[in-house]
C-alpha cells in the first residue's frame, strides 16, 4: 500500500476523535475567550463588547489576588503532601518485606480516595463543625481545648483545614502510583546498591528518587494543575467564605458568574485558570522530559 | 517532545475546558413574545415547573397538585423539577443563561424577579392577574404588588412570608425573663437565658444570608425608609446613613453576648441552629415563618410552647419601627413557553382555595397569599399570628440578598461574615458595600 494512502487513512481513523475533540473542547475553549471580552446579561440575552476590561477588573480585584494565593498555597501545601510525602512513604511501604502487609498498608492509605470529594467535604465540614464536630471535642479531651475553634468558619484557618481535607484524600492515591513506580525498579538495583554498602536512606535519595523521576514529574504536574482547579471542596466546606478568605480561581469564578451575574468576568477568570495550567504542565513535560533516566 | 506538549495540550484543555465551560451557554437574547396568558388552554402537552419545594416536608405538596391536575387533564404531563432554598439560585441562572427556563418557574421578590421582568423572560400576566381580574381578587393586594413592574402584574404569589423571633416559653419561664419589648431588653435576657442552661439565641451563617436578615430588620428600624430605599439602586446610593454603623454595632453586641459560638458562628449551618432550637437547647431563633411548623415537627418543642415577636426595636432607633422584614414568594410563567395559557391555568388550580388551604396547614406551613386561606382552623397558632402580623405591617422589607444588585447583596453578605469573625468593623464592612454599589453603577 502506497505510504500516502497508508497515511491518510491512519488520518481517517483519528478524524472522529479530532472532531469530537473540537467539538467538546477546542470549540469551548475559543468561545470563553470571546466571552471574556464581552459584558453579558444573561436575563435579556445582551452582550457588549468590552475588550480587555474584564481583564483589567482582574488586576484590581482583591478577591481574584486572594484566590490566586489560596491556590498557590494548596498547590505548595499538595506538592509537600502528595509528592514528597508520598514518594517517601511508597518507599516505606514497598520495604517491607511482607507482602501482605505491603498489601493492606497500601488499601489503608487508598481507601480516602475512594470517596468523592463532596462527600469527604461534607464528612469534614461535621469533623470542623464548631459546636459538635469531633475535632473540639477531641482537643478538649487532651487538654488543648484552647485550640478549639470554628475552623471553617475563620477567616485565617478556614483555608488551610480545606487543604488538610484535601490532603487526606489524596495522599493515598500519589502513594499507590509511587508505589507502582517503585515496584518498576529492578530489584537488582537495589541488591548492587546494598552490596556497595547503602543504607536505606542513600538507596532512597540515590536509586529510588531519580528512577521514579518521570512519576514526580507527572504528579508535580497533576498535583498542581489539580490544586489551580480545585473547586468541590471549598463550595461544600465553606463555599468560599468567610469574606471570601477560602476563595479559590474556581470558586470565584462561580459566584462571579452565577452569584454576582458577571459571566464576561467568570470567563475572564477561566481563561486566567487555563494559561496558569497549561504553562505548568508544558514547564513539567520540559522538565521532565530533560532528566528522564533510562535503565 | 513536541507531540508530547501537544497531547499534553489537549490533556490539559480537556481539563480546563470543564471549568471554562462552566462559562458558556447560550447568549440569544430572549424576546418575550406577546403571549395571551388569557387564552383558553391546549389540555395537552408537558409542562415543567421549577420549584423551591425539594426535601421534606414541602417536596409532595407540588407532586400531590400536579397529579391532581393530570388526572382532571389527561393529556397534560406536569414535570417538577423540584430544588432547595439554596440550589435553586445556581439552577434557575443556569437555565436562563442557556435559554431553557422551564414553563413555571420559582421567584423571590425585588431584584430577582426584576431581573426576569426586565430580560423579557416572564409573561405579562395583568389580564389575568390583575386586581381587577376574578383571579386576581382571590389575592390579598400588597401580595399582588410585590410583583408589579411599571403598572403590569407578572407574578402569582404561592405564600407570604416574614421573619420572626421564636422563642422557647417554658425556657423563658424558667430563666424568669419576659418577652422583650426593645432591642437592649432582647440583649440583657440573654445573660439568665445562659444561666438557665440554654443558650440563648441559636445562630448559624454557614450561608451568609441567616446574617443579612438580622441586619436588614435592624436597617429598616435605623436607617429612614426613603433612605433606605434609595440606597437600594447604585444609581441612587449614598449608604452614608449613621444607622448602617449603628444596625451593624447592634448586631455584633447580638452574636457575641447572645449565641454561644460567636465569632465562630460563620462555620454552624442554619439547619444546625434550628435544630438547636427545636431540640430545646437553644430559647431563641430568628426564622421565617414558613419555618414555624418545622420548629415543632419533631416533638420536642410543643407547639403550645412555641411563641413569637418581631425582632425588638432598638430605643431611639431613627428608621421605622413598624416595619417588618419579610416578602411573598411565588412564581413567573416563562415568556417563551408555548404554554403560557396552560401555565396559568396550572397555577389558578394551585391556588385554589383548596390548594391554598391544604399549603397553609401543618405539615406545609407556608401561609398562602389566598384570601381565606390561613385561619386559625388551618394554619398553626404561630403561623396565624405571624401572617396576621405580615399583612397587618405598613411597610415589608425584602430579603437584603433579592432586594439589590448581585454585587452590593454579595459585599453585604461578605461584610456580615466579616463583621461576626471581628475581621472587618462596621464602617469597613459599609465602606467595602459603597464600593460594590459605586461599581455596580
Amino acid at each position: 500500500m502506497p505510504t500516502i494512502v497508508k497515511r491518510a487513512l491512519g488520518l481517517a481513523w483519528v478524524l472522529p476523535a479530532l472532531a469530537l475533540v473540537g467539538v467538546f473542547v477546542y470549540f469551548p475553549l475559543a468561545e470563553n475567550l470571546g466571552f471574556s471580552t464581552l459584558k453579558w446579561d444573561i436575563y435579556s440575552g445582551s452582550q457588549e463588547f468590552v475588550g480587555l476590561e474584564n481583564y483589567r477588573k482582574l488586576v484590581d480585584d482583591p478577591v481574584f489576588w486572594r484566590s490566586l494565593g489560596n491556590n498557590v498555597m494548596y498547590a505548595v501545601v499538595s506538592i509537600a503532601f502528595q509528592v514528597c510525602g508520598a514518594l517517601v512513604l511508597a518507599a516505606l511501604i514497598e520495604g517491607i518485606r511482607s507482602q501482605r502487609w505491603q498489601r493492606i498498608l497500601r488499601s489503608i492509605y487508598f481507601i480516602p480516595c475512594a470517596i468523592s470529594l463532596t462527600v469527604a467535604g461534607l464528612l469534614f465540614y461535621f469533623i470542623y463543625e464548631p459546636n459538635l464536630g469531633p475535632l473540639n471535642h477531641l482537643l478538649d479531651a487532651v487538654g488543648l481545648g484552647d485550640l478549639s475553634r470554628s475552623w471553617l468558619g475563620e477567616e485565617s484557618t478556614a483555608m488551610p483545614a480545606i487543604i488538610a481535607m484535601s490532603q487526606w484524600q489524596g495522599f493515598g492515591y500519589s502513594t499507590l502510583l509511587f508505589a507502582v513506580a517503585i515496584q518498576r525498579i529492578p530489584a537488582e538495583i537495589y541488591h548492587a546498591a546494598a552490596l556497595d554498602g547503602t543504607g536505606p536512606v542513600r538507596r532512597f535519595f540515590h536509586v529510588t528518587v531519580p528512577l521514579v523521576r518521570e512519576m514526580t514529574g507527572l504528579m508535580m504536574m497533576v498535583t498542581i494543575s489539580g490544586a489551580f482547579q480545585v473547586f468541590n471542596e471549598v463550595m461544600v466546606m465553606t463555599g468560599g467564605g468567610p469574606d471570601n478568605s477560602s476563595q479559590v480561581l474556581g470558586t470565584w469564578l462561580y459566584r462571579s458568574g452565577f452569584v454576582r451575574n458577571d459571566f464576561g468576568y467568570a470567563a475572564a477568570i477561566a481563561t486566567v485558570i487555563f494559561v496558569i495550567t497549561l504553562a505548568i504542565a508544558v514547564a513539567q513535560l520540559w522538565v521532565a522530559n530533560r532528566r528522564r533516566v533510562e535503565w | 517532545m513536541r507531540s508530547r506538549v501537544l497531547t499534553t495540550f489537549a490533556a490539559i484543555a480537556g481539563t480546563s475546558v470543564l471549568t471554562l465551560t462552566g462559562c458558556t451557554g447560550g447568549g440569544t437574547p430572549a424576546k418575550a413574545p406577546a403571549a395571551d396568558a388569557a387564552a383558553k388552554p391546549d389540555y395537552s402537552g408537558t409542562l415543567s415547573i421549577l420549584t423551591k419545594f425539594a426535601g421534606e416536608p414541602l417536596e409532595p405538596y407540588f407532586e400531590k397538585v400536579a397529579a391532581d391536575y393530570e388526572k382532571a387533564h389527561p393529556g397534560v404531563k406536569v414535570e417538577l423539577i423540584q430544588e432547595t432554598d439554596q440550589s435553586i439560585k445556581d439552577k434557575t441562572k443556569t437555565l436562563t443563561a442557556s435559554n431553557a427556563l422551564p414553563d413555571i418557574y420559582f421567584t423571590w421578590t425585588g431584584n430577582w424577579a426584576e431581573n426576569f421582568i426586565r430580560g423579557g423572560r416572564a409573561a405579562d400576566l395583568t389580564d389575568v392577574i390583575g386586581p381587577d381580574t376574578p383571579w386576581g381578587k382571590t389575592f390579598g393586594k400588597g401580595s399582588l404588588s410585590a410583583f408589579a413592574y411599571d403598572g403590569k402584574y407578572y407574578g402569582i404569589p404561592l405564600y407570604n412570608n416574614g421573619k420572626f423571633m421564636g422563642y422557647d416559653k417554658p425556657a423563658f419561664d424558667k430563666a424568669g425573663v419576659k418577652v422583650p419589648t426593645t432591642f437592649e431588653e432582647l440583649i440583657s435576657s440573654c445573660a439568665p437565658l445562659r444561666k438557665a442552661g440554654y443558650e440563648p439565641i441559636a445562630f448559624g451563617n454557614k450561608d451568609g444570608w441567616p446574617a443579612l436578615h438580622y441586619l436588614q430588620q435592624l436597617f429598616a428600624y435605623n436607617v429612614p425608609p426613603a433612605t433606605l430605599q434609595a440606597d437600594l439602586k447604585p444609581e441612587t446610593a449614598k449608604l452614608d446613613d449613621p444607622g448602617y454603623v449603628t444596625a451593624l454595632k447592634q448586631f455584633k453586641t447580638l452574636v457575641t453576648q447572645c449565641t454561644d459560638t460567636g465569632t465562630g458562628t460563620n462555620g454552624v449551618l442554619y439547619s444546625s441552629a434550628q435544630e438547636a432550637f427545636a431540640g430545646g437547647k437553644a430559647a431563641m431563633y430568628y426564622q421565617e415563618i414558613l419555618e414555624f411548623d418545622n420548629a415543632t415537627a419533631k416533638g420536642k418543642l410543643d407547639p403550645a410552647d412555641f411563641g413569637i415577636f418581631p425582632l425588638p426595636v432598638p430605643q431611639g432607633a431613627k428608621g421605622d419601627p413598624a416595619t417588618l422584614e419579610g416578602a411573598p414568594e411565588g412564581y413567573l410563567i416563562n415568556a417563551a413557553s408555548p404554554r403560557v395559557p396552560l401555565a396559568v391555568d396550572f397555577m389558578k388550580f394551585a391556588t385554589n382555595q383548596e390548594n391554598a388551604k391544604t399549603l397553609s396547614a401543618p405539615p406545609y406551613g407556608q401561609p398562602s397569599t389566598v384570601i381565606g386561606a390561613v385561619t386559625t382552623d388551618t394554619s398553626s397558632k404561630a403561623v396565624f399570628e405571624g401572617i396576621e402580623a405580615v399583612n397587618n405591617a405598613p411597610r415589608l422589607a425584602a430579603w437584603l440578598d433579592t432586594v439589590t444588585v448581585p454585587e452590593v447583596a454579595d459585599a453585604w453578605l461578605a461584610g456580615g461574615e466579616a463583621l461576626i469573625t471581628g475581621g472587618k468593623t462596621p464602617e469597613q464592612v459599609l465602606e467595602s458595600v459603597r464600593q460594590a454599589s459605586a461599581s455596580a453603577k
